[in-house]
C-alpha cells in the first residue's frame, strides 16, 4: 500500500512560524511589535519578580529598597495571615485541612463516575460536615472557634461552596417556576428575579448582615456568616436561573411535545429531557457565572468578614510591611487564578466531554 | 429592649440611620458580664497603628489596647476582649444592634453622631489633626509658600473640604488630585504626581515613616482640622459611659503619677499619695459606684498599662512608628489629655 507524498509532507516548526506570523512584510512588522510589547511586559515582570527580588524571610524595608525588586519576604513572614486571617495560630492545621477538604470533595464531584444523586449528595454530605467539624471544633478534643475568627482561604471556600450549594437547586427551581404555565406564577418568579437582578450585590449583602436582624425575630437570625451565605445564594440564583431559562428555551419545543406523547410525566420530561439538554446549552455561560461568583467573594468584607482579600490587607496593614502592597496582592491573585482557572478548565473538559 | 428597639426601627421603616439607639441604665454592664466578653470592633484588614494583626493573627493598636482595657476593668482580664472586624460604614448599625459594646474605632465625636444617630461619647483619647506633607526638595514653610501647586488628598473623605476651605482662608490656589484607595494615593504622592499630601496626621505620619525615603519629606506645620477620637457608645446607659470614662481617666491618672505597669505592685504596697491608694483599691470605695470591683484600677494598670505605655507600643517609640505624643499628650507636657480627680 502506497501513501500519498502530501500526507507524509510535516511542516517543521519554524514553517509553521512563518506562515502563521510572517506571511508578507505587514504581518511581520505587526508580530514583531506585538512580541516586542510582550518581551517588553514579561521581561519588566521576571526583572521585578525574580532577578531584582528579595527572598530571604529576614530581610526588612531597608534591603529590599536596596534591591528594589518585589519583596517576597512579606509573604514568608506574612503568609499565614493571608491564609487563615484571625484563625487562632495553634489552630491553624484545622484551617489548611478543611480548605483540602474542600478541593477534595469539589475534585471528587468533578468525576463522572460520581454523577448520581445518591453518589453526589454523600460526597457533600460527608465533606460539608467535616469541613464544619474541623473548622469550628467544640467536639472530638477540638477547641470551639467561632465564625467570627474564620479568615483567609478557608473562608472564601466556605463562602463560595456555600452559596453555589444552595444557589444552584434555588436556580433551578427559580428557572423552572418562571417557565411554569401558570402566568401567576411565571409572574411572580419573573419579578423576584428581576429584583434581585437589578439591585447590586453589596446592598443585598448589607441589608441581609445588618438590617435583617433588626427585622427578624431573635431565633431566625442566626449566625452573621449564614445570612451573607443566603444572601449571595440568592443573587447567584437570580442570575444563574436566567441562564438556565435560556438554555431551556434553546431546547427545540417538538422535544418536550415529543416526550408527551411518549407518555412522560412532567419530572422525566424535566430531569431526562429538558435539563440536561439546557445545561449543554448553558454550560459557558454557567461557568462564567461561577467564576464570576468566586471573585465576588470578595465583597464579604464590606460586612465584616476576613476573607481571601481582607486577610491580605491586614497582611500588609502593618507599619512594617506597609510598603510591600503589591507582593501582597500578586500572591493573592496567583491563588485566585488557580482555582478560577481550574475551575475554566473543567468547564472546556465538560464541553467537550458533552459535545460527543 | 432589643425587641423595642427592633420593632422601633421596623415601624419608622427606616431599619438603619435613624432608630435612635437607646440603651437603659446599667444594661450593657450586665450584658457584657453576662456574655463574659466585651465585643469591640476591628478592620476588614487593618488601620496602622489603631488596629492591625500581628504574625500570628492577633490583633494590636492603641484602640485594641482600650478594648482590653475596658475589657479588664469590667471582666478582670484583657483576653477577655472579642474584636468583631467590622467596616467603617457597619460601626452605627453593629453599635445601635448590640453587636458591639462600644465603638473605639479612630472615630471623631460630631454633631450628628451625637443627636441624630443617639449615641455619647466618652473623652477624648486621641486628637487627631488633618495635615499636609510635601517634598522637602520644595523648600517650603507651610503651605501658604505652596500656591499653585497640586496637592493629593482621599477622595470623599472630609479632608477634600478641609483643604479647600483652608486654602480659602490663606488665599492661595491649589490644584487638587482626589483619589479614593489609600495605596494609590500615596503612590502618586511618592511618585511626584502631587507636592503636597494632606491626610488625617497619624496616617500621614505612619506613611511617611514606612516611605523609601523618609527624610525627603517634610510635614508642614499647618493644622488645618482637629478631630478628637472618642469611644462612643449606646444612649441613655449612663453607669456605662461612666466606666468608659474612668477607665481612660484612672490610664491617663496613672501616667500623670508615674504608675505603670511594671512598679504597681510596689505603688500598692507603699501608696504615695491618699488617691492613687484609691486608686489601686487600698482603701475601698473605687469600685462600687461604677459597680466593678475595687481593685479594677489596679488590674487595668497591671495588665494593659497606663496610657504612655499603650501608646507607646501602638504608635509610639517602641512601635514601627515612632510618632511622637504631641497633641496626644498629658497637659504637663504640653498636651491636651487631662485625667478627672479620684476624690
Amino acid at each position: 500500500m502506497t501513501t500519498l507524498i502530501s500526507a507524509q509532507y510535516k511542516p517543521t516548526v519554524w514553517m509553521k512560524v512563518q506562515k502563521n506570523y510572517f506571511k508578507n512584510w505587514r504581518s511581520a512588522l505587526l508580530s514583531m511589535m506585538c512580541f516586542a510589547v510582550l518581551g517588553g511586559i514579561v521581561w519588566s515582570i521576571v526583572d521585578w519578580g525574580i532577578l531584582n527580588a528579595t527572598f530571604s524571610s529576614t530581610a526588612r524595608h531597608t534591603e529590599c529598597y536596596a534591591n528594589g525588586g518585589a519583596c517576597w519576604s512579606i509573604i514568608a513572614n506574612r503568609w499565614r495571615v493571608i491564609l487563615f486571617g484571625l484563625y487562632p495560630y495553634d489552630e491553624q492545621w484545622r484551617s489548611i485541612t478543611a480548605c483540602f477538604i474542600v478541593v477534595a470533595t469539589i475534585a471528587f464531584s468533578c468525576f463522572p463516575v460520581f454523577w448520581t444523586v445518591r453518589r453526589l449528595s454523600l460526597i457533600w454530605l460527608v465533606g460539608a460536615a467535616s469541613f464544619f467539624v474541623i473548622m469550628k471544633g467544640g467536639v472530638f478534643g477540638l477547641s470551639l472557634v467561632s465564625e467570627e475568627q474564620w479568615g483567609g482561604l478557608a473562608l472564601t471556600l466556605f463562602i463560595f461552596v456555600g452559596t453555589v450549594l444552595i444557589g444552584m437547586p434555588l436556580a433551578i427551581m427559580l428557572a423552572l417556576l418562571r417557565n411554569s404555565k401558570l402566568p401567576v406564577i411565571s409572574k411572580v418568579t419573573g419579578v423576584i428575579i428581576d429584583t434581585v437582578r437589578s439591585l447590586p450585590l453589596i446592598s443585598i449583602l448589607f441589608t441581609f448582615a445588618l438590617v435583617l436582624p433588626f427585622m427578624l425575630p431573635d431565633m431566625l437570625v442566626g449566625e452573621k456568616l449564614y445570612r451573607v451565605i443566603a444572601a449571595s445564594a440568592l443573587f447567584f440564583a437570580a442570575y444563574q436561573a436566567e441562564i438556565i431559562r435560556g438554555g431551556m428555551q434553546g431546547v427545540p419545543k417538538g422535544q418536550e411535545e415529543a416526550a408527551q406523547a411518549l407518555g412522560l410525566g412532567y419530572y422525566q420530561r424535566i430531569t431526562r429531557i429538558i435539563l440536561p439538554q439546557a445545561f449543554k446549552n448553558a454550560l459557558p455561560a454557567m461557568i462564567n457565572q461561577f467564576v464570576t461568583t468566586f471573585m465576588e467573594t470578595s465583597l464579604v468584607t464590606i460586612v465584616g468578614f476576613f476573607e481571601l482579600l481582607a486577610s491580605a490587607n491586614a497582611a500588609y496593614g502593618t507599619g512594617e510591611w506597609n510598603f510591600a502592597f503589591v507582593e501582597v496582592y500578586f500572591f493573592v491573585a496567583a491563588i485566585y487564578f488557580a482555582f478560577v482557572f481550574a475551575l475554566s478548565r473543567y468547564g472546556a473538559f465538560l464541553e467537550r466531554r458533552m459535545a460527543n | 429592649m432589643k425587641m423595642l428597639m427592633k420593632s422601633l426601627a421596623c415601624s419608622f421603616g427606616v431599619a438603619l440611620a435613624s432608630g435612635a439607639a437607646q440603651a437603659e441604665f446599667g444594661e450593657t454592664l450586665k450584658t457584657v458580664q453576662d456574655r463574659g466578653v466585651l465585643n469591640c470592633p476591628g478592620h476588614p484588614g487593618s488601620y496602622l497603628g489603631f488596629a492591625e494583626v500581628d504574625d500570628k493573627g492577633n490583633w494590636k493598636g492603641i484602640d485594641i489596647e482600650l478594648c482590653r482595657a475596658v475589657a479588664t476593668a469590667v471582666l478582670g482580664g484583657p483576653e477577655k476582649t472579642k474584636i468583631v472586624p467590622i467596616s467603617w460604614a457597619q460601626r452605627w448599625p453593629s453599635l445601635q444592634s448590640g453587636d458591639i459594646d462600644v465603638v473605639i474605632k479612630a472615630s471623631g465625636g460630631t454633631l450628628s453622631r451625637d443627636t441624630e444617630l443617639g449615641f455619647q461619647f466618652s473623652n477624648s483619647y486621641y486628637l487627631g489633626t488633618t495635615k499636609i506633607m510635601a517634598h522637602k526638595e520644595l523648600e517650603l514653610s507651610g503651605v501658604k509658600d505652596a500656591d499653585g501647586g497640586t496637592i493629593c488628598i482621599p477622595a470623599g473623605a472630609s479632608q477634600e473640604r478641609q483643604v479647600s476651605s483652608y486654602a480659602d482662608r490663606i488665599d492661595i490656589s491649589l490644584e487638587t488630585v482626589a483619589i479614593e484607595n489609600t495605596e494609590e494615593l500615596e503612590s502618586a504622592y511618592y511618585s511626584g504626581r502631587c507636592d503636597l499630601y494632606a491626610q488625617w496626621g497619624p496616617v500621614l505620619a505612619i506613611s511617611r515613616s514606612v516611605s523609601k525615603n523618609p527624610d525627603a519629606h517634610v510635614i508642614l506645620p499647618d493644622v488645618l482640622a482637629v478631630e478628637p477620637e472618642v469611644m462612643i457608645v449606646r444612649q441613655g446607659d449612663e453607669q456605662w459611659l461612666d466606666i468608659i470614662n474612668w477607665t481612660l481617666s484612672v490610664m491617663l491618672f496613672a501616667e500623670q503619677e508615674g504608675i505603670n505597669s511594671k512598679n504597681v505592685d510596689a505603688m500598692r504596697d507603699n501608696p504615695p499619695s491618699v488617691e492613687v491608694g484609691k486608686m489601686l483599691g487600698v482603701t475601698a470605695g473605687m469600685g462600687k459606684p461604677l459597680g466593678l470591683s475595687d481593685d479594677w484600677a489596679y488590674n487595668v494598670i497591671k495588665k494593659v498599662g497606663n496610657y504612655s505605655e499603650i501608646f507607646s507600643r501602638s504608635l509610639g517609640k517602641e512601635s514601627p512608628y515612632k510618632m511622637d505624643r504631641g497633641l496626644t499628650a498629658l497637659w504637663n507636657q504640653g498636651g491636651v489629655l487631662y485625667p478627672f480627680v479620684i476624690d
